[in-house]
């Protein structure tokens, strides 16, 4: 039940034929896990608090550094030296003192994501180097929890949507099957901030979609954007019955 | 036979694979993901994925910046 503060904080929401009070409180019950508070996490969890998703658990190791002024939205001056998940906790709350938001100050072992995992119902990989992306990816599809992947370097960005709870569902390594560190990232590449954040805030749209019961348009789909045209690709991404993470090996 | 590579005309030997396209092109395999006509084909059919005339191929790296 939405009590009359909620209905008056969610008015705009309510007022959708495609969220309405069920989709709300859909919302008020869903557990996000966002991993990685940078340039995408930033911009996702802004988003997701204000939506009313009940349970936010942010994940980073971080601490907030002048140079992320430049992209990272949540942080300000004054919290340079300061961890980013706690800053991002702070902020959420102020924007919504209803949800419930808990940090996680260290990069997560197999182990303890695995744990996390049993209690959340989406995640997504907001991170910054590919062999986290590797392991949040393989941890989803043991566990079955629906992933939403972005990322972003110079003008390009990259977002996909893999529903880990159908067996039949690709995953990020059909696709990108290497572990090493030869990708590109922000720090070897550069990076223009609204790019980032587009691709971070579109993480956060097919978040809500999914907890309202609207169906994604990027399921298994791999959506490229140019930020010089504003042009967007699309490719779909098959299941590799030879993937060594997904796949019957 | 010509096919089309991030939108650039390819000129390609007949029944060439894609494994074969990357080395004609000189682009590394490591990081590196391909779609055919919209479709990605994974690493593990690179090798068994024959071109046709007229393919759409479109060759990108991965990303992990966030």
């Amino acid at each position: 039940m939405l009590s009359d503060d909620e209905l008056l904080r969610y008015s705009r929401h309510l007022l959708l034929e495609d969220v309405g009070k069920t989709g709300q409180e859909a919302l008020k019950k869903a557990n996000v896990l966002i991993i990685g508070m940078g340039g995408l996490g930033s911009p996702a969890s802004l988003y997701l608090a204000a939506a009313g998703i009940g349970h936010l658990v942010l994940s980073d190791f971080d601490n907030i550094e002048v140079s992320n002024l430049q992209r990272q939205i949540t942080y300000q001056s004054d919290d340079i030296g300061e961890s980013k998940v706690e800053v991002t906790k702070r902020k959420l709350q102020q924007i919504n003192p209803d949800i419930k938001v808990r940090s996680i100050n260290k990069a997560m072992p197999e182990e303890q994501l695995t744990m996390e995992l049993t209690m959340a119902d989406l995640v997504l990989d907001c991170t910054d180097n590919m062999a986290a992306r590797q392991m949040i990816n393989k941890a989803c599809v043991n566990a079955k929890v629906p992933l939403i992947v972005g990322a972003a370097i110079r003008l390009e960005g990259q977002l996909m949507f893999f529903d880990h709870s159908h067996a039949d569902s690709s995953c990020y390594h059909c696709l990108f099957p290497d572990s090493e560190e030869q990708t590109l990232n922000c720090s070897n590449s550069g990076i223009i901030g609204p790019v980032v954040g587009t691709i971070g805030t579109l993480q956060a749209l097919e978040a809500i979609k999914y907890f309202v019961g609207l169906p994604s348009g990027i399921k298994n789909k791999l959506k490229l954007f140019d930020g010089k045209s504003l042009d967007w690709q699309t490719f779909a991404i098959n299941k590799d019955p030879k993937c060594t993470v997904c796949g019957q090996h | 036979m010509k096919i089309h590579v991030n939108e650039q005309i390819v000129e390609l030997a007949d029944n060439s694979n894609i494994e074969q396209l990357l080395t004609y092109l000189d682009k590394p395999l490591m990081g590196s993901a391909i779609a055919v006509n919209q479709e990605i084909i994974s690493r593990s059919h690179w090798a068994d994925t024959i071109l046709n005339e007229g393919d759409n191929i479109s060759l990108f790296q991965a990303i992990a910046g966030g």
